[in-house]
């Protein structure tokens, strides 16, 4: 046969074959080594021993929870190899003790656990020597830890031999486990050295045998996981979770790979359910002495206390981050997770892959659940659709997923993206009224996709009785996009169609949900609705703010102006926020008002009272003011870079508007100034400055600033209408009529527009048509709010 | 007045916070005492309110008092506690804290002052909880905070039933804390951040060379290195409640409660489940359901307010209290969905469907164990089974490139990572995959199948393959833009790839495993577009913006746009010298704005 190997090759060959588990090889090499040497025989016998023991093991996996299995004709064959190894007493002090622990093995694979704890003891387990020792030394090593550790748990305490009971018991046993997974990391780490080391060697362009991927077995697994387990089952949070970090922060083996993957699952998942920011001590810290995690009755030691002469190698270095937070810490394990379970996601679609892709989606989705608890938590959701993009591998026909990442778009701001995402989600689940209407939300949002809305709105109305309480929401989400898209219509029979499906939609919808849009409905009405819609939800802004409107529609200027107040007082900064500054305006032009109607009865004298409504209205906007430009300072980053210069601006508008109410033209001046500084080019801004000029009596600078005003924006009405009235005043009327007329096409309820157009028939001779002009001005003023009901967000 | 606020200088900031208590504190004296004088009047039917009805209220209810009127012996315990702290000396406070646990009969107590609130105990005892907090001593503290819930409830509840001043103290109470903790020792406004991690970055716990390339992906490196960010903060002092502000202070309060979670006891995580349920199905058809009677206003809610809340109510969910808990979030997402709140919507169902397939699974009331079980190590993923590790280890070969001379043919093999766009084949016809992606510095090119030290031996396995030296040069120079890196190792992979399939030819094991995972993509992706074209019935190959709903659903197609440059670069250079090969299927998508 082949020729023989010499002595050093041949043991190289045999520990070779032990540490890579190749049994079937060692009678050969056992065949081959005693024939070289008669000391060899009780080796060899050991050796026989061993490969028929743990090919018996591969070929009769034990089982968790499986009762003893006595003994059996093959593993006789094994005691008697063993025994014979043992008998002569002539193995040297390391294959004695191998065979020692062999022999234990055996007893607890027989059932025998006193004789197999009778064994260890003569052992010293902790003797072994870890440094220098050959690889599968180690793992027997481990293996012998967890054996020990099993055995002392099947035992009843009572019965055991030795004399630790209780609590103490319960640490041997814990600490036999944590050795064990301790060497049996080490081990993993060791192993994966000698196959890389090989693999360099070969230079082989293939993989090589590595791709043989090594299984833990019963024992180590056993030595691995049964501690933390243990930790968990006594209570004892802060051990588990410090033995989940020990075995996380050995470096990672291929072996190790899954169990990581799970243990940092867990172990995030801990983090997340199970402790809080003032429970959480970091990795690198010691656990606090008393932690409210643990259960108070069975409190035990908090810290390992055993020293191995070797531990597995940790990730180490320079800058290492580590968390100082339960969030980050979960955040950092899931994302680990994440990367495993992304890459051993199922591609293939054929039906034989069916189960193993529901594993892969399983534990994938498990992470990305969890990921989302955790950036949810801290409104990191730019993050979270970055990371369920990941997960869109995972996604096909799986609604979750798909639903999942449509809503972190949509938190996200991701308003296209979304919509087209939750597209797939109704086709996916066509039952559930939610989707659709979120997908109304975004196009009736910053999208502006009208008729996408509509078709969404629709869906939810068409569902009938599945929507139930959603259906109402699906009539309004309709009412929105119609009453949007008559504002948007140019034509005046497109704009009243519109209206009217709105209102109809509206009518169905009626009676439950606040914020009430109402176009089109008469005034009387639209009041009844909103004081419904505020008795159910009694702060709503916008609620308050459209019963304002609606009461100076009907000229209660008085009570309108008490609305604002309440609303004020509850949204102080609302003139801040939204940008609208409305609420303000609302209350100088109310002040104006009731002072022109003079049916107030607190202003005695009309002429105190005038100075006196205004300058309030003043100091008002001159607060609003510094406090927008205070909270500009402080709070600039935060909002869009943008929007608080805008309310600024509008801010220092309104309040020129103020000054020339007071005609005061050299504030005004002064403010239009301020807001020109910020934008020069708004329509806003130049309409302004035309004002100022009117006030001041120039009259062709006026005209000058709004026909710029006009360039700019050719549909602004209220510039459609000064200018108009000054062309009058210039008697150049043909013009003014024509303006004039332009501004009723883009505005046929702007009552004032109605009036001065009256006003230039009438000088033009034009009698009857400035009679229907006058008497449609008198209609519409009789039921126009201060502003118009379009200021007041149309939203879901 | 806001503005002279803010400048307050910081060492003043206690001491007027302090005035401040006390001066609302007097100033809703008076209308406490006036709402005493009404007996008559009978007690807010939210007072004593519980969710009738159910079994697990039961529990609850003992503890309420639904008759109005405290028993003498609870008065006596709490005018005790209230009486004792103040002749506690300095000293003596820690000790006190902890003997605070043992006084079983105490805590019920209070509860039932604050439950009902027109007690004359109310006020002192709002005050006695906020001298605990402001004590700064972490047990009286939590102390306070363990009765947050039920504080906030009786707040609200008052509140929507149209007395504001009734809820005075409760109202200062609340404010107090916050203003507390809005500020840090030094009376600067606290700012909550935290270090988002990146695996890009060595952590304790990995090594971004094993973790692959798959996570390095142009969003992680974009971010490379370990960003903080803030999630609270800075906030504004407050004096009073506004409709405004209401819900910023209330989600700023969860979170602080949030915070020491661990610490609160089961009846907290009750009362906790309960303004959980109640705030969000008040006014709402559902209350029916719930038989909950009290207050019937719909209350505003913010998005932020009900995330905090679910994050309370899944810890409460997870330790002890899995039926309150489910309840509740049932009645979140309930809510949420009404109110179209994505944010919440996203944790509600992460919650609901983790509890399916987590490992933790919600335990018995009372107890907070958390069990864990051996899980197997090995995959439990069968190993012919086509993953994205697979896919990535595997050689993507043509067994009919014959004429191996001609580059054009080759380019249509390009192989990368993350993601891939297929071109798919019928009628038996070759399989030709494009698979693109960004690439990363070292794993553009896979080292063997399970071989993930990329550190290590990406270079060697580069040079072996004799990638010009230019390539490389490119590599290294080439490394701090993203995108630019990511065009030029994709011109590397393909330079690459032409080399690969020049050098060997294909083996038997490797060209079945090709044809599988091809057939299986044609197959995976006729479904895809069979279902989507079914309905809308746009031909996929006019993607364009007409019929943008074509294809753009795929896994695949998902990727940023920059995958679709990568495509379009890609496809001049192979046109199709197969005549078998149509209708060929060829996946592009359209990313939005």
């Amino acid at each position: 046969m082949t020729a023989r190997k010499s002595g050093s090759r041949l043991e190289t060959e045999i520990e070779r074959c032990r540490s890579e588990g190749q049994w079937d090889k060692i009678p050969e090499l056992v065949r081959q080594l005693s024939a070289k040497l008669i000391s060899n025989d009780d080796l060899g016998e050991l050796l026989l021993g061993e490969a028929k023991l743990l090919q018996y093991l591969k070929e009769n996996p034990i089982k968790p929870g499986a009762s003893p299995r006595g003994a059996r004709p093959k593993l006789v064959e094994v005691r008697k190899h063993l025994t014979a190894a043992l008998d002569r007493g002539n193995l040297k002090p390391d294959h004695q003790q191998e065979a020692q622990l062999l022999m234990a093995k055996l007893c607890y694979v027989e059932g025998d656990y006193q004789e197999a704890i009778g064994q260890y003891s003569q052992v010293t387990l902790d003797d072994m020597q870890l440094v220098g020792a050959p690889v599968y030394r180690l793992s027997m090593i481990a293996e012998a830890h967890a054996t020990k550790g099993l055995c002392l748990e099947k035992l009843p305490s009572a019965s055991s031999s030795i004399s630790s009971h209780g609590p103490d018991r319960d640490q041997e046993i814990i600490t036999c486990y944590e050795k064990s997974g301790d060497i049996a990391l080490l081990y993993l780490q060791e192993m994966e050295k000698v196959a890389l080391s090989a693999g360099m060697q070969n230079r082989s362009p293939k993989p090589g045998p590595v791709t043989q991927e090594q299984e833990l077995g019963y024992f180590l697994e056993t030595g691995l996981q049964r501690a933390h387990v243990i930790h968990f089952k006594n209570g004892n949070l802060t051990r588990g979770v410090g033995r989940f970090r020990e075995i996380l922060r050995a470096v990672e083996t291929r072996t190790t790979q899954n169990l990581r993957m799970t243990i940092a699952r867990q172990l995030a998942e801990i983090l997340l359910r199970g402790m809080c920011e003032q429970s959480y001590w970091s990795p690198l810290e010691d656990p606090p002495q008393q932690s409210p995690l643990n259960d108070s009755l069975r409190q035990g030691p908090l810290a390992r206390d055993y020293s191995l002469s070797r531990r597995p190698r940790v990730y180490s270095g320079e800058n290492l981050f580590c968390p100082q937070e339960n969030t980050e810490e979960a955040l950092l394990l899931l994302l680990i997770s994440e990367s495993m379970a992304n890459r051993d996601a199922v591609l293939s679609r054929i039906p034989e892959h069916n189960n193993d892709r529901l594993i892969s989606l399983q534990s994938a989705s498990v992470v990305y659940d969890l990921l989302t608890i955790a950036l949810g938590r801290r409104g990191q959701y730019e993050m979270l659709s970055e990371c369920l993009e990941r997960a869109m591998k995972f996604a096909f026909e799986e609604f979750h997923l798909w639903y999942q990442f449509a809503l972190s778009l949509m938190a996200a701001g991701k308003s296209a993206r979304a919509v087209k995402v939750l597209k797939e989600c109704i086709r996916l689940k066509p039952d559930d009224p939610t989707i659709p209407l979120l997908a109304v939300k975004l196009c009736i949002g910053s999208l502006h996709w009208l008729e996408e809305g509509e078709r969404f709105a629709k869906m939810v109305v068409d569902m009938g009785e599945k929507a139930s309480e959603f259906r109402a929401k699906g009539y309004l989400a309709i009412g929105l996009v119609y009453s949007l898209r008559a504002t948007d219509a140019s034509l005046r029979g497109m704009q009243e169609e519109y209206q009217k499906k709105a209102l109809g939609a509206f009518q169905r919808w009626v009676g439950s949900v606040p914020a009430v849009q109402l176009l089109g409905v008469t005034i009387p009405e639209a009041l009844g609705y909103v004081r419904q819609a505020l008795q159910l939800q009694g702060d709503d802004v916008h609620s308050l703010h459209l019963l304002a409107l609606l009461l100076s529609a009907q000229k209660h200027y008085h009570d309108a102006l008490n609305i604002v107040e309440m609303a004020l007082s509850e949204y102080p900064e609302n003139f801040i926020d939204s940008g609208r500054g409305s609420s303000l305006l609302d209350r100088a032009v109310a002040d104006r008002r009731q002072l022109n109607t003079m049916t107030l009865p607190d202003f005695s004298d009309p002429e105190t009272g005038s100075v006196h409504a205004t300058s309030m209205a003043a100091s008002r906007v001159e607060q609003a003011l510094s406090e927008a430009a205070s909270s500009l300072q402080s709070s600039a980053p935060k909002q869009g870079p943008l929007h608080p210069w805008m309310t600024l601006a509008q801010i220092w508008l309104h309040a020129a508007e103020v000054y020339i109410s007071m005609s005061k033209p050299a504030e005004a001046t002064a403010c239009t100034q301020e807001a020109a500084n910020l934008f020069p080019m708004s329509h806003n801004v130049l309409f302004m400055k035309g004002q100022v000029a009117e006030l001041r009596g120039s009259v062709d600078e006026a005209r000058r600033w709004y026909e710029e005003a006009l360039a700019i924006s050719p549909t602004h009405v209220k510039t459609m209408q000064r200018l108009g009235l000054i062309l009058h005043q210039l008697q150049r009327y043909s013009l003014a009529e024509k303006i004039l007329r332009d501004a009723v096409q883009v505005n046929s309820t702007a009552h004032d527009v109605w009036n001065s157009l009256g006003e230039v028939l009438q000088a033009q001779g034009n009698d009857d048509a400035a009679t229907e002009c006058f008497l449609t001005a008198l209609e519409l003023e009789a039921s126009s709010p201060i502003m118009p009901f379009t200021i007041i967000p149309r939203a879901l | 007045m806001l503005l002279d606020h803010c400048s307050l200088c910081s060492t003043h900031r206690y001491a007027d916070l302090y005035f401040f208590f006390v001066k609302s504190l007097a100033s809703f004296g008076g209308i406490a005492v006036i709402g005493d004088e009404r007996v008559g009047v009978p007690a807010p039917a939210c007072g004593g309110a519980c969710l009738r009805g159910d079994p697990h209220s039961q529990r609850l209810k003992s503890a309420d008092s639904r008759c109005g009127k405290m028993l003498a012996m609870e008065r006596g315990v709490v005018e005790e506690w209230l009486s004792e702290f103040k002749t506690l000396p300095e000293s003596g406070v820690s000790n006190y804290a902890v003997s605070l646990k043992v006084k079983a009969a105490l805590i019920p107590a209070i509860y039932r002052v604050i439950r009902e609130n027109d007690s004359d105990l109310l006020e002192p005892v709002c005050h006695q909880l906020f001298e605990f907090y402001r004590s700064g001593e972490p047990r009286l503290m939590r102390f306070t905070l363990q009765f947050l819930p039920e504080l906030i409830w009786s707040y609200l509840s008052v509140r929507a039933g149209r007395d504001p001043h009734r809820s005075g103290c409760i109202e200062a109470l609340l404010l107090g804390i916050y203003n507390l903790e809005i500020v840090d020792k030094d009376g600067q406004s606290k700012v909550l951040a935290f270090t988002v991690p990146s695996l890009s970055k060595p952590s304790v716990y990995h090594e971004p060379s094993t973790i692959g390339s798959l996570a390095l992906t142009e969003g992680a490196l974009a971010n490379h290195g370990l960003s903080r960010v803030v999630y609270s903060g800075p906030h504004l002092q407050r004096e009073t409640f506004t409709a405004q502000n209401r819900f910023d202070v209330l989600s700023f309060l969860l979170l602080c409660y949030n915070a020491a979670l661990s610490h609160m006891s089961n009846s907290s995580l009750q009362t906790l489940c309960q303004l959980g349920s109640r705030v969000c199905i008040c006014g709402y058809p559902r209350q029916q359901m719930r038989r909950y009677k009290g207050i019937s206003t719909r209350m505003l809610v913010s998005s932020e307010f009900l995330v905090q809340l679910i994050t309370d109510i899944h810890y409460a969910l997870c330790n002890g209290e899995p039926e309150l808990g489910f309840k509740a979030l049932d009645d979140v997402m309930y809510r949420a969905q009404l109110e179209l709140f994505p944010e919440a919507l996203l944790v509600c169902n992460a919650i609901k469907s983790s509890q399916h397939g987590g490992a933790l699974k919600p335990h018995k009331e009372g107890s907070r164990r958390i069990h864990v079980e051996i899980t197997p190590t090995s995959s439990r993923i069968s190993r012919n089974a086509v993953t994205s590790l697979s896919i990535r280890g595997h050689r993507w070969k043509r067994h009919d490139a014959v004429d191996l001379g001609s580059p054009d043919e080759l380019m249509e093999i390009s192989e990368v990572d993350e993601g891939f766009c297929s071109r798919s084949t019928q009628g038996g016809s070759p399989p030709a995959i494009v698979v693109s992606s960004n690439a990363t510095p070292s794993g553009g090119r896979p080292t063997g199948k399970g071989q993930r030290r990329l550190g290590s031996c990406s270079k060697a396995s580069r040079d072996k393959e004799g990638v010009p030296e230019s390539c490389r040069d490119q590599l290294s120079r080439k490394q701090p833009g993203g995108r630019a890196m990511s065009e030029t190792l994709e011109l590397l992979s393909l330079k690459r790839l032409t080399l690969t399939s020049s050098q060997s030819m294909p083996k038997s094991g490797t060209l079945s495993l090709s044809q599988t995972a091809s057939a299986v993509f044609s197959r995976s992706f006729e479904h895809v577009s069979n279902a989507l074209t079914a309905g809308n019935a746009a031909h996929p190959q006019g993607c364009s913006p007409s019929a943008p709903e074509a294809n753009r659903y795929s896994a695949c197609s998902l990727q940023e746009e920059r995958l679709a440059c990568v495509v379009e670069r890609a496809e001049p250079l192979g046109p199709s010298p197969h005549k078998q090969r149509s209708p060929s299927i060829s996946l592009h998508f359209s990313t939005d704005l």
